[in-house]
């Protein structure tokens, strides 16, 4: 049951991009192409497991008043190995991330995970956590690129969809476009959650109801 | 008893609605979208039209999505839309594809306007928005400007550093770029061998409607002055003091499209005189910085800064309280 609850949480309820609004700049920055987005979001979630992992084990040990710089040297680990990973084996990623890779150590999502959550539970749990989180985050940073990819170069993931000279709105392509796209992104995401909310909080009232009755 | 009617106020209601100066606002452009549809042929037609359209319908499919019954949408229509996708058309080109004025009309009524609360509530002027949003994207078409029909009055052309013809180059580009235009001033003033956007290039047509506005008074004639004036004279500095550019440099581009259009929108304008005095003197000096400085058409990118500026001089700028005296400094 818990793990249902944590899933739905990563992915949908406290979503780290459209929910919460953590990890804005990767966010508004790398989502310019589907294929940078979908890096980025696994990047981040491999830091989310393993520092969830490791600082989940450490919860007892390392001291109250300096456990964010124990959090961070342990992200901060992380982040160093994806970032000579992704340098070995995929140098095109590398080159396209950029800083932004390194700045994983200052992410919130991974920050406030350790703080709220990893530093608070089990290690089965933590590690479930992160991963949720992280897949939560891929998966809004990918359908941003997608959106943004289509619609500024006329591909995705690469592969061209339509010739960009004919049609493209290089808006979306721009910074100021990535602020409108997840600006949209936003909107649509809590439209569309607010209304099943509401629908399932009826079903529970009914079902309430008709227990009290019975 | 029966002598007193007991109400609350407002008491008296003027007919001077929202509705009534967007009206006005539609026929002062009037005249500049003839000599446009004049000036580039059916294409300018069909460019105005579409804009418009599509800022009503974005209007109307909004509010629907919204959740408003349909005629109480009719009731409250007010124009502004209409307004809006006018002023989109106009400052496209004649002859781009049909869905640059979709996309920049959806962008300015959608994103710029309604998002922010609807008509009075809008951070920045939606069809500025949509000409900038326009830009950004389609830049190659947004700058292909198609010559006019009606040529030269004086036979002048714009030629680049080689001495041939170039077709469809604005006054403007020959201003900042190193084309050197033979076009008189009554050709920039009327439009006759002028490229440009659709609403931009008859001056004459401009001015004629802002004289109708200033006539409602919907319009104070100050503003497009102070606005045009500054524009022209730090221009004139720029260059060196050569007052000969001050008349083509105000005529060319779509400065005074801007000045009476656009930049003296009610939303986006200071509540102040002082307020205004400080907007568009500020506006003027980067028109022409920006203009000298990028070689580029600016007026839309100066009015956008602007205008995200006007809240801040509003914050410092206020009219003096009623009954408020300045204390005195004391003496000492």
């Amino acid at each position: 049951m818990k793990i249902r609850e944590i899933a739905l949480d990563g992915v949908v309820r406290q979503n780290p991009t459209l929910k919460l609004v953590l990890g804005t700049c990767p966010t508004l920055a790398v989502t310019t192409v589907a294929f940078d987005s979908f890096g980025m979001g696994l990047a981040v979630t491999f830091v989310l497991i393993c520092s969830n992992i490791i600082i989940s084990l450490l919860r007892n040990v390392i001291p109250d008043k300096v456990r964010i710089p124990a959090f961070i040297m342990i992200i901060a680990t992380f982040v160093t190995i994806v970032e000579m990973v992704i340098k070995k084996f995929v140098p095109d990623l590398y080159s396209s991330l950029g800083n932004f890779l390194a700045l994983i150590v200052v992410n919130c999502i991974i920050l406030g995970r350790a703080e709220g959550f990893a530093s608070q539970n089990p290690v089965g749990y933590s590690a479930l956590d992160g991963l949720f989180m992280g897949l939560g985050f891929t998966l809004a940073l990918t359908t941003m690129g997608i959106f943004r990819e289509v619609l500024a170069k006329g591909s995705i993931f690469g592969v061209t969809l339509w010739d960009a000279n004919v049609f493209s709105i290089s808006f979306f392509g721009t910074s100021a476009g990535a602020f409108l796209t997840y600006g949209l992104f936003i909107a649509v995401f809590n439209v569309a959650y607010n209304a099943v909310d509401r629908k399932s909080r009826h079903k529970l009232a009914a079902r309430l109801a008709n227990e009290e009755v019975a | 008893m029966e002598k007193y009617v007991f109400s609350a106020s407002p008491h008296i209601k003027s007919p001077r609605t929202t509705k009534r100066i967007m009206i006005d606002v539609c026929i002062a452009m009037l005249p500049a979208c003839i000599m446009g549809c004049v000036l580039f042929g059916w294409q300018a037609i069909v460019v105005l039209a579409v804009a418009t359209l599509t800022a009503v319908l974005s209007e109307i499919v909004y509010r629907l999505c919204d959740g408003v019954k349909f005629d109480r949408i009719l009731k409250e229509f007010d124009f502004t839309s209409v307004v809006t996708g006018m002023l989109v058309g106009m400052n496209m080109p004649a002859g781009i594809p049909v869905y640059i004025p979709v996309f920049a009309s959806i962008f300015a009524i959608v994103v710029v306007k309604m998002l922010f609360g609807g008509t009075g509530k809008n951070l920045v002027n939606p069809a500025i928005a949509g000409r900038v949003f326009a830009f950004m994207s389609f830049a190659k078409a947004m700058t292909t400007y198609p010559s006019a029909i009606i040529g030269s009055l004086s036979g002048g052309s714009i030629t680049d550093a080689a001495g041939t013809v170039v077709t469809g180059a604005t006054p403007l580009s020959a201003l900042l770029g190193g084309n050197t235009s033979t076009l008189t001033n009554l050709d920039l003033f009327l439009g006759t061998g002028v490229g440009g956007v659709i609403g931009e290039t008859c001056k004459a047509a401009i001015i004629l409607g802002g004289i109708y506005l200033v006539i409602r008074k919907v319009l104070n004639f100050r503003w497009p002055i102070v606005y045009v004036a500054v524009t022209g004279l730090v221009t004139v500095a720029l260059n060196g003091f050569d007052f000969a550019v001050f008349l083509p440099s105000i005529l060319s581009g779509g400065l005074i499209l801007g000045a009476v259009f656009m930049a003296t929108d009610f939303v986006t304008t200071p509540d102040t005189k002082l307020g205004n005095y400080i907007y568009f003197v500020v506006l003027g000096a980067l028109t022409a910085v920006l203009r000298h400085f990028t070689s580029g058409e600016v007026v839309s990118f100066a009015i956008l800064f602007m205008n995200l500026v006007v809240p801040i001089i509003d914050k410092y700028v206020y009219p003096r309280p009623f009954g408020y005296v300045k204390k005195q400094k004391e003496v000492k």
